[in-house]
């Protein structure tokens, strides 16, 4: 009885959107808007960055973010809706120029683009402090249920979010630090939950998802510099010593400082393959499933309606897929960067070799 | 390419975005929730080890139950077979007591009998001794030298006569 409701609500909502969506479409074409597709270009506006955030069945609308900027005479803020109309509020407008396509520019007096400081709470800003405070919301649930239950073991929500907390610490982080797993935890372990909540975040299309964060190379490059910094500074004398006097035979080392150049770029080599393996994996995720919606446009502009629908069956199931296939990519990438991170650290605390004991 | 550029403002909101979770649950969560796990993960084995602990307790309590039991079983057997011996011996022993008692006191019914049958014998002979003489006396009506020699005589001719009968 009770899934029959909920089945009927369910078809009552798709047939809701169906017909919202044909509505706005309409409406849409009524206004005189042509309909001219570039996939190229709503690949790369879905994938990118905005200074608004979409709405559903809207192709205007934005939910208005602020802007900051920090032009050439001093700091301003507005609210993104003044200027993503193509108008020019103070001076400044988005750029349709192929230099900064896209980006807020400040005009001179002499009609030049000058990029100011950028510090805008853009789409993937916002998003980012979505998934920040989600992500405190939940950690913080789990530490209250401790606090107030103690030994008792969480259920439902919190027991799943313990589950995971488990299976990073004590499968993954312990058996790889040992005993300097509990300074390093608190790192890798908001890392991970930052990383697979903005994943998960990016795969839900409406507000408060759809922000394509960790297939923002900004994004990870931050964690990987992150990742770098504590890697570096945690390093032993052990560490330094297999870089800078590594336990070749001389030739390799000496006249030419061959190993030292090679275990040089490995430090840099580590995070960077950090950085690009999450961005690429979780871009690519988004581009798939966007090429293969935009498949139902593209066929029905040319071969027709029909050709479309036909399309839309298999476009939707792939799509749906894919989605499935992104949900468990996004958790696997949280968990790759996380164990990374981790062997990393636990490389850059080596200590001295027992053979040399011996 | 846009692609690959990191936006210098992206990058400065993920860092402080980061930086601030970070220092929020660092300081005020994952120690404690990682604190609270190990806590809960070591009570849970210290439960199952009490528990395999108290099982072979048991176990062993069960047996050692046995045992005793056993033990007490060969001890009462004991005992018993202890208490049935000592019976056996005290009727025995009781037995022969009694038996002694009576043959000392048929013994000592044979003895005064004897005694009583030799002084009725001394007497009776005396009696009839006595009477001879008076007999013999009347009849021979003569004194006769010695009363002596012929009291002598009489216990003779009378054992003569018992010895016939």
């Amino acid at each position: 009885m009770k899934s029959k409701i909920i089945t009927a609500i369910v078809a009552l909502v798709i047939v809701a959107l169906i017909g919202l969506g044909y509505y706005s479409s309409a409406q849409h074409r009524a206004e005189g808007h042509t309909t001219e597709l570039n996939p190229k270009e709503t690949i790369f506006e879905h994938l990118g960055d905005a200074y608004g955030w979409e709405v559903p069945f809207n192709h205007s609308a934005r939910i208005p973010l602020p802007i900051i900027v920090w032009g050439q005479d001093g700091l301003h803020c507005f609210m993104s809706n003044r200027i993503t109309g193509g108008e020019t509020y103070d001076g400044f407008k988005i750029s349709t120029s192929e230099e900064h396509h896209g980006k807020v520019v400040q005009v001179l007096d002499d009609g030049t683009e000058v990029r100011p400081w950028d510090f805008s709470i853009t789409k993937n800003v916002a998003g980012l402090i979505i998934a920040a405070v989600l992500v405190a919301l939940m950690v913080m649930s789990l530490k209250r249920w401790y606090a107030r239950n103690g030994m008792k073991a969480p259920r439902g929500g919190k027991g799943a979010l313990e589950l995971v907390v488990d299976f990073v610490y004590s499968d993954t982080i312990r058996p790889i630090l040992g005993k300097h797993s509990l300074k390093y935890a608190p790192y890798l372990l908001t890392a991970f939950f930052f990383i697979l909540t903005m994943n998960l975040l990016g795969l839900i299309v409406i507000f408060p998802g759809g922000a394509n964060l960790t297939g923002n190379i900004a994004v990870t490059l931050v964690l990987a510099v992150l990742t770098f910094l504590i890697t570096t500074f945690s390093g032993t004398k052990e560490y330094w010593k297999e870089i800078f006097w590594p336990e070749v035979p001389m030739a390799l080392k000496c006249p030419v400082p061959m190993m030292q150049i090679i275990e040089t770029l490995g430090m840099f080599t580590k995070p960077l393959a950090l950085m690009i393996r999450l961005f690429a994996n979780m871009m690519s995720g988004h581009k798939v499933v966007l090429v293969l919606v935009l498949l139902i446009f593209i066929f029905t502009n040319l071969f027709g309606v029909g050709v479309g629908i036909g399309t839309s069956i298999f476009s939707v199931a792939f799509t749906l897929f894919m989605l499935l296939l992104d949900v468990l990519v996004s958790f696997i990438q949280a968990y790759v960067f996380t164990i990374l991170s981790t062997i990393f650290i636990s490389m850059a605390l080596v200590e001295p070799h027992e053979h040399e004991a011996k | 390419m846009e692609l690959f550029t990191p936006e210098f403002g992206l990058v400065f909101w993920m860092f402080v975005a980061f930086v601030c979770l970070y220092c929020i649950l660092a300081k005020w969560a994952w120690p404690f929730i990682i604190k609270s796990m190990e806590e809960r993960a070591d009570l849970i084995d210290k439960g199952v080890a009490y528990a395999q602990e108290a099982k072979s307790h048991l176990d062993n309590a069960k047996a050692e139950a046995d045992k005793l039991v056993a033990k007490a079983r060969n001890q009462q057997a004991d005992i018993l077979r202890e208490a049935s011996k000592m019976r056996n011996e005290l009727i025995e022993k009781a037995r022969g007591e009694a038996a002694d008692e009576a043959k000392k006191v048929a013994e000592a019914a044979q003895v005064s009998l004897e005694q009583s049958r030799k002084e009725a014998e001394k007497q009776l002979r005396a009696e009839v001794g006595d009477l001879a003489l008076q007999i013999a006396e009347k009849v021979i009506r003569r004194n006769i030298a010695g009363d002596d020699a012929q009291k002598a005589l009489v216990d003779q001719y009378l054992s003569e006569v018992e010895t016939k009968n």
